[in-house]
């Protein structure tokens, strides 16, 4: 018996191997179905047991992560006493990949600042990526925490509802005073990060997140509903998507003119990369900011 | 500026190790905000202003303000207005 | 050996940050403080990184017109890399808040030990 049994378990390992997904049958069905034998022993020595078995996992676990971690660290430091030293011109990750990068960027891209030179058309394709992060991470943040009617009680309405009579009846004034002064410069000022990012320190990201911060100030000085009148859902998730796109078409025929030898002019490219990546950046933290604050944008 | 450089660097130990160890969740939070300015303060340090501006922007306002709106959400903000 | 310590001294910050990292990541309780670790090992890495592109007495790499010499500037690459990283791990740090903030939302806590006896007790 047990041989037919272990032939048609290796049988069954077969099919799922060969992605034949054939219906267990009913015994083994059975078999794996069935919980542990329970009402065998009263339900409080098993509980008993139970605990027991937990507070021994609990006892132990932290002695093991604590050793783990101890031995990590040792190798860790093992290594670090082997690596190159600090600061030197020789060492091997100041190759002639950065020497590249810094003796061409200007002619080749025409960015002077090779960290954003490099990001926004050598490593073009990283930064797509990463631009795809963002964009995966802010949606499901919505899928976490948007709010709609199935997973709203009226409880909740009715907290929020008083929050928001709260506001709108002692509203802050310090706050809103030194916002209203405050967020056209630091619009401002994101802006000039994010357009002057290649001769100087900045670019799409610090741009983008400067500009998320100015939103999420003007939101929470003025309530959330004086931005979303303006900046509606729709609006929203126009700009966050028309940002990937653009930034995936200027990178796909810039790579397709290097490819072939066109001749094109890059420096409208690179702005528009720049311009790209900085709005699906701020999209992103206004984003998360608007659904961990209420649960919509 | 060797001396800067490693007194940021033993500050950065002294916060990390200091913030999973306050009792409150809302002095754990500061803790690791101070952590980031001294980081972003180190990243201008080793010449990187891209870093400095994207930490200081990212890593201490953004990051700050998720960690403050997720304890409110978790009701570990005593003494607040809405307790 | 001290040498070499004192010389790699950003190495072994990093080494020491990733270590708490862990540990808080491991032997927390609070799913919050685990997230905190969580972050101390995504800058002790982007700390490691950036400290390998770091050239002593160089500026950074902003090119001045005309001079284009690459003996002047830091390694460009590690900054550009941390650049994207930082970023990243922000949205990580929110996606997990978002992730706690759901968890309290069922269950009333965010200490694991509470989370696992009500999880197990709704599950008999």
């Amino acid at each position: 018996m047990s041989d037919g049994r272990e032939k048609s378990a290796w049988r069954r390992f077969a099919d799922w191997v060969n992605g034949d997904s054939e219906p267990i049958d009913r015994t083994t069905q059975y078999v794996m179905n069935r919980r542990p034998p329970r009402q065998e022993e009263p339900p409080e020595l098993h509980e008993q047991r139970e605990r027991l078995r937990l507070k021994k996992f609990l006892g132990l676990y932290p002695l093991a992560a604590g050793f783990l971690c101890v031995a990590l660290i040792a190798i860790l430091f093992a290594t670090v006493i082997y690596i190159p030293p600090f600061g030197q011109p020789g060492n091997p990750t100041n190759n002639e990949v950065s020497r590249h990068y810094l003796e061409y960027t200007e002619e080749e891209t025409g960015a002077t600042n090779a960290v954003t030179g490099m990001i926004l058309s050598y490593r073009g394709f990283d930064t797509l990526g990463e631009s795809c992060v963002l964009f995966l991470a802010v949606s499901s943040v919505m899928m976490l925490l948007q709010r709609d009617k199935n997973n709203t009680d009226e409880q909740t309405l009715h907290r929020l509802r008083r929050e928001d009579a709260i506001e709108r009846t002692h509203p802050d004034n310090i706050l809103r005073k030194s916002a209203k002064l405050l967020t056209p410069f630091i619009l401002l000022f994101a802006l000039y990060v994010l357009f002057n990012g290649e001769i100087s320190p900045g670019g799409g990201f610090s741009g983008g997140a400067i500009l998320g911060g100015g939103l999420i100030l003007y939101s929470s000085a003025y309530g959330p509903e004086q931005l979303s009148r303006l900046l509606t859902r729709s609006l929203y998730d126009t700009v966050r998507i028309t940002g990937l796109m653009a930034y995936a078409l200027t990178y796909g025929i810039y790579i397709f003119a290097g490819a072939n030898g066109i001749k094109l002019e890059m420096e409208w490219m690179m702005i528009v990369i720049d311009l790209a990546v900085g709005l699906v950046v701020a999209c992103t933290i206004y984003g998360f900011y608007t659904m961990f604050q209420r649960g919509k944008v | 500026m060797t001396i800067l450089e490693n007194i940021l660097l033993a500050g950065l130990i002294i916060c990390a190790a200091a913030a999973p160890l306050c009792k409150r969740l809302l002095a754990t939070v500061i803790v690791y905000l101070a952590f980031s300015v001294i980081l972003a303060v180190l990243w201008s340090m080793l010449q990187s202003p891209d870093l400095a501006i994207t930490e200081a922007a990212v890593g201490t306002g953004i990051s700050g303000i998720l960690f403050f709106l997720t304890l409110k959400k978790i009701r570990a903000l005593k003494g607040t207005r809405d307790e | 050996m001290l040498e070499a310590i004192v010389q790699n001294r950003f190495a072994v910050v990093a080494v020491i940050l990733f270590g708490i990292g862990l540990l808080n990541m491991m032997l927390q309780q609070n799913l919050m403080k685990k997230v905190i670790g969580f972050s101390i090992m995504d800058s002790a890495v982007f700390l490691l990184l950036a400290s390998l592109g770091y050239i002593e007495g160089h500026g950074a790499p902003i090119i001045d017109e005309g001079s284009v010499n690459a003996s002047l500037y830091i390694n460009p690459i590690p900054s550009g890399l941390v650049l994207t990283g930082i970023v990243v791990s922000v949205s990580v740090t929110a996606f997990s808040l978002a992730l706690i903030q759901r968890i309290y939302q069922r269950y009333g806590t965010i200490e694991l030990h509470e989370l696992l006896e009500r999880a197990k007790k709704e599950e008999d």
